[in-house]
């Protein structure tokens, strides 16, 4: 189960990594239909790459280089472009996304990039919404969200699920609309403890105890359902 | 850190990662090829045939186009002979003739006799032809590397398999 | 797992890269120190075409042209702190019929001139690398083995064309050349041209001379590749 995987809390990575994998759970537990675009455009770039590559492997291979060299010449000249092009599309039109779907009710689509900086324990989460519904030209909206990961994982490195996910609801208002009681959990807690992320130890270990995740606190009905889609997932 | 192979895409795009690593390796090479217009523009030495010049483990720069001037005498080239496998890394020290049919004798600096007895049957001269390039580098020890992964093939699979399990397993 | 293989590989990355750089700068620190290399006089003392075979158990007769040659260079600027060795070497080129080009080189004579950071590898007797070594008194460089004076040198490697006919053969001239063997870095040969820092190698042709005709006298048991 996904949140018994305990990770080193000391690896930014893993930490960053474990949080996008639950980011886009979280998502599709909600019935988000994520768009794979700028993945599919990724692996396809860098699997003709490597294809090429290793076309150009087998025809040297067999026919050796002086035979081929004008062929490998212009392979490794396509291989470039790819491979540069495959460089713009990670650093300038992914830019770190890890999530990009719509809304259930099809009226926002949303786009979700996070990041960490070195030696700082902080998910830095951007959003950008777009309204679908708005008719005379599109209404944009960018949010963002920086939260110690302090918040959703537990000392020995486990992921508790529901204050990360409160931090989604609550920060983006298209995930809020949605998932209503995460959204008003935290307003609650928040009034009375006055606290960003007010866990007792206690509901902590009651969660990493649980196990089964009709024991999460105050998870309703739904909430449980979604959470088992996301721990199979 | 397995379960990120969960989806399929994100284990396409950690499959990806490795095959890219090694292919931008490969192409790096032959790109260096493409220039140099050399099948084998870096070279490891294998014997001591030049010393003191070059030891066993040096690297070797290998430069195989001839812009300004003809490979000539003096030049120290590697080249291969018919029927066997391993190139050699010589001085050419006669040459008679010009262009691609002029006659070239190498010999080790450090041999006492010239190449002729390396040749195939009945070659007495290299042509330009079998010269893979003149060498214009030289980094020392570095190439002992590859002497270590040839005579022991297990350190080969165990630094592919090693290098293959960090790039699988770790994310950036 | 993790935190190790990272560190290794950080390490290892950062070694690389500190080894790379230092070895760039080595090299690159050849083209800062002055290259004024010299040959005062190159002429042949005796020359001498012989009839032989090119080995033992070959039916085959040659002609082989035996050149003695005076030199008197000094090579001494080539040695600096990243040199390994120079390598010197005298050819005899010639012109083949209807070409005005020297289409035709030998090597005639050559020498390995170690600096004494790799005399350790020089492939010697173990006396004459003792006398090597204490010859350069301790020092790291010692161009002094730059200069060279020889007079009616030997010939190292006879030569002939393979056309087995040399004798009377007119323009021959002898060169002088050298390669300096980098211990980190490019090869570099004499140059006909001025570079930066580094000056042409001036004079190192000798005048042109013809070989005489054949000398009735069968040297064929030692040839090619005598040793001096």
């Amino acid at each position: 189960m996904a949140s018994q995987e305990k990770i080193t809390v000391y690896n930014l990575a893993d930490l960053k990594n474990t949080s996008d994998d639950a980011l886009t759970n979280y998502l599709t537990s909600l019935k988000f239909t994520q768009s794979h675009r700028l993945t599919d455009v990724r692996l396809a770039l860098g699997y003709s790459a490597f294809l090429l590559s290793a076309a150009c492997f087998l025809w040297d291979y067999k026919l050796g280089f002086e035979s081929t060299k004008y062929l490998t010449a212009a392979a490794v000249a396509v291989y470039t472009i790819l491979n540069s092009a495959l460089t713009f599309w990670i650093f300038y039109v992914e830019k770190g996304t890890v999530y990009e779907g719509t809304s259930p009710s099809k009226s926002t689509k949303i786009k979700v990039s996070t990041k960490t900086n070195k030696n700082e324990p902080v998910y830095h989460v951007t959003v950008e919404v777009e309204d679908l519904k708005s008719k005379g030209g599109k209404k944009r909206d960018v949010l963002t969200i920086s939260r110690p990961f302090a918040d959703w994982f537990d000392a020995a490195g486990r992921f508790v699920a529901q204050p990360f996910q409160t931090a989604l609801a609550t920060g983006v208002p298209a995930i809020g609309e949605v998932d209503v009681k995460r959204v008003a959990a935290v307003t609650k807690k928040e009034e009375v403890g006055g606290a960003a992320a007010g866990y007792t130890p206690e509901l902590l270990e009651a969660l990493a105890n649980a196990g089964a995740v009709g024991g999460e606190g105050d998870a309703s009905g739904i909430d449980a359902k979604k959470g088992g889609k996301r721990r199979k997932a | 850190m397995l379960s990120s192979l969960g989806s399929p895409r994100q284990a396409a795009a950690q499959l990806m990662n490795f095959g890219l690593i090694l292919s931008t390796a490969f192409m790096m090479w032959k790109g260096l090829s493409v220039i140099t217009d050399s099948p084998s523009p870096i070279v490891v030495v294998l014997s001591g045939s030049m010393e003191p010049a070059f030891q066993r483990g040096d690297l070797l720069l290998l430069w195989n186009r001839n812009v300004i001037e003809e490979t000539s005498v003096g030049e120290i080239v590697v080249y291969n002979v018919q029927g066997k496998d391993i190139p050699i890394v010589h001085r050419i020290i006669r040459k008679f003739g010009t262009g691609p049919e002029a006659k070239l004798l190498t010999k080790g600096d450090n041999n006492p006799a010239d190449d002729t007895e390396l040749y195939a049957a009945g070659q007495d001269y290299l042509n330009r032809k079998d010269i893979i390039g003149s060498v214009v580098g030289y980094i020392p020890f570095v190439g002992y590397v590859t002497i270590m992964l040839s005579e022991h093939p297990w350190m080969k699979t165990a630094m592919l398999g090693i290098m293959g399990l960090v790039v699988v397993l770790q994310r950036e | 797992m993790y935190s190790s293989v990272v560190r290794l590989q950080n390490t290892f990355g950062f070694f690389t890269t500190v080894a790379f750089v230092v070895a760039s700068l080595v090299s690159l620190s050849d083209f800062l120190s002055a290259r004024t290399p010299t040959v005062d006089l190159l002429k042949t003392t005796s020359l001498q075409v012989v009839k032989g075979r090119p080995h033992y158990y070959s039916s085959k007769k040659e002609e082989y042209a035996i050149i003695k040659f005076s030199l008197d260079a000094d090579l001494s600027s080539l040695f600096t702190w990243n040199t390994k060795q120079v390598f010197v070497y005298v050819t005899a080129e010639w012109p083949s019929l209807g070409s005005q080009n020297n289409t035709n080189q030998a090597v005639i004579w050559d020498k390995i001139i170690t600096a004494p950071s790799s005399d350790h590898l020089a492939n010697i007797g173990p006396i004459e690398r003792k006398r090597l070594k204490k010859s350069a008194g301790g020092k790291p460089i010692d161009p002094s083995r730059g200069k060279l004076q020889l007079k009616n040198q030997r010939y190292k490697y006879q030569i002939t064309h393979p056309s087995g006919r040399i004798a009377s053969q007119e323009d021959v001239v002898l060169k002088l050349h050298y390669n300096v063997q980098p211990w980190v870095g490019i090869l570099t040969w004499n140059q006909e041209q001025t570079w930066g820092k580094w000056q042409a190698l001036k004079g190192a042709a000798s005048k042109k001379f013809a070989l005489p005709a054949l000398k009735k006298k069968d040297e064929g048991k030692k040839n090619k590749t005598t040793r001096t």
